[in-house]
């Protein structure tokens, strides 16, 4: 006798679209909007690993692994905004080419 | 505390294990002594621990990354009487011919040394420890 | 325009590599009579030596004094040898990563 083996689902949660996903509706405000949203974060990683490896040179007692963390949120957030940005510069060229 | 002044704390640990194992060597090796330039035998000498605030040398004000160390507080010579011992023919024998040996048990003071030489291990596995632990922060950056 | 991003961790790698060198000669004199262990005052450096300019030798207080007049401590000096190090490896990893960022900015993320 053998026992059925239910096969498990192994549910990885998908992965959200960043908030400067390209709307091409008319609502230009709104993506200038949410576009402008995104700078703003990835400015303000930015900025807080910058005032982390500040914090932990001037010996002020800023953990090392908030630093590591801090400076690699930084990194990832700038890398995610340049690819979306030439994705979005991709449709928006695919776009213009096309025949009306 | 940060994780590199733990180093310190644990380097002061070491540095103090250092200093006791000296004492416990010079005990040794003086066990029989009988001759001193202070006069009458050898005296044993031991250490006294006390906690002390190490301040990293990189930390920028005495409050931040500070730990708790030990340090070598006192260092107290035993106040006993000697021991006597009656040998007539000895050199430093007094009127009565007795000569005062060091009060020193051998055997206490090689287990004293060992369990010095295990707590020097274990700050110096601390050590290697901590260190693993800043390396692999920052590798997370790599 | 560049000297902003990596000009703090700069100063720190100087004063770092400064401090390594006199624990280095420390160590080596640890033997010799008389002889007391070096040091810079790394915060004070930190905050205001100008670039270029070399950070001034001080002795280290609060070492106990051996009696043939050194007061080299080697767990102090192995210690601070190995802690430059690490700091050092974090420095460099930070300018590196600084650096990555402009980079990309550069290329355009296309990594070409």
């Amino acid at each position: 006798m053998s026992l059925p083996i239910a096969p498990t689902s192994l549910s990885i949660p998908p992965i959200t679209a960043p908030t400067a996903a390209p709307q091409s509706s008319p609502g230009g405000g709104a993506f200038q909007s949410a576009f402008a949203d995104a700078v703003s974060k990835v400015d303000g990683f930015q900025q807080n690993a910058q005032a982390s490896v500040d914090r932990f040179l001037s010996g002020e007692g800023e953990e090392l692994h908030h630093v590591a963390i801090a400076t690699q949120q930084a990194e990832l957030s700038f890398q995610m905004f340049m690819q979306v940005r030439n994705k979005i510069v991709t449709a928006y060229q695919q776009v213009m080419q096309m025949q009306v | 505390m940060s994780l590199f002044s733990s180093l310190q704390v644990s380097s002061s640990g070491m540095s103090a294990q250092r200093t006791r194992a000296e004492l416990l060597v010079q005990n040794l090796a003086n066990s029989e002594t009988t001759r001193t330039p202070e006069g009458g035998p050898y005296r044993r000498q031991d250490v006294v621990f006390s906690t002390d605030q190490q301040a990293s040398p990189f930390s920028a004000m005495f409050q931040n990354e500070v730990g708790t160390g030990v340090s070598v507080s006192d260092v107290v010579t035993d106040t006993r009487d000697p021991e006597r011992r009656y040998m007539p023919g000895h050199p430093d024998a007094d009127a009565d011919g007795y000569v005062a040996f060091p009060r020193i048990n051998p055997a206490e003071d090689m287990v004293d040394l060992l369990s010095s030489t295990r707590s020097y291990e274990a700050n110096v596995a601390a050590i290697s420890s901590v260190k693993d632990m800043i390396s692999r922060s920052i590798d997370i950056m790599r | 325009m560049l000297d902003g991003i990596t000009g703090n961790l700069e100063r720190y790698i100087d004063l770092l590599s400064a401090r390594q060198k006199l624990v280095a000669s420390n160590i080596a004199n640890a033997d010799t009579p008389g002889y007391k262990t070096q040091d810079i005052d790394f915060q004070f450096e930190f905050m205001s030596l100008a670039k270029g300019q070399q950070p001034q030798v001080i002795q280290s207080q609060g070492l106990p004094e051996k009696p043939d007049g050194s007061n080299v401590n080697l767990d102090r000096e192995a210690r601070l040898l190995s802690e430059n190090q690490m700091r050092f490896n974090l420095a460099s990893v930070l300018v590196k990563s600084q650096l990555k960022t402009v980079h990309e900015a550069i290329t355009g993320g296309s990594g070409s």
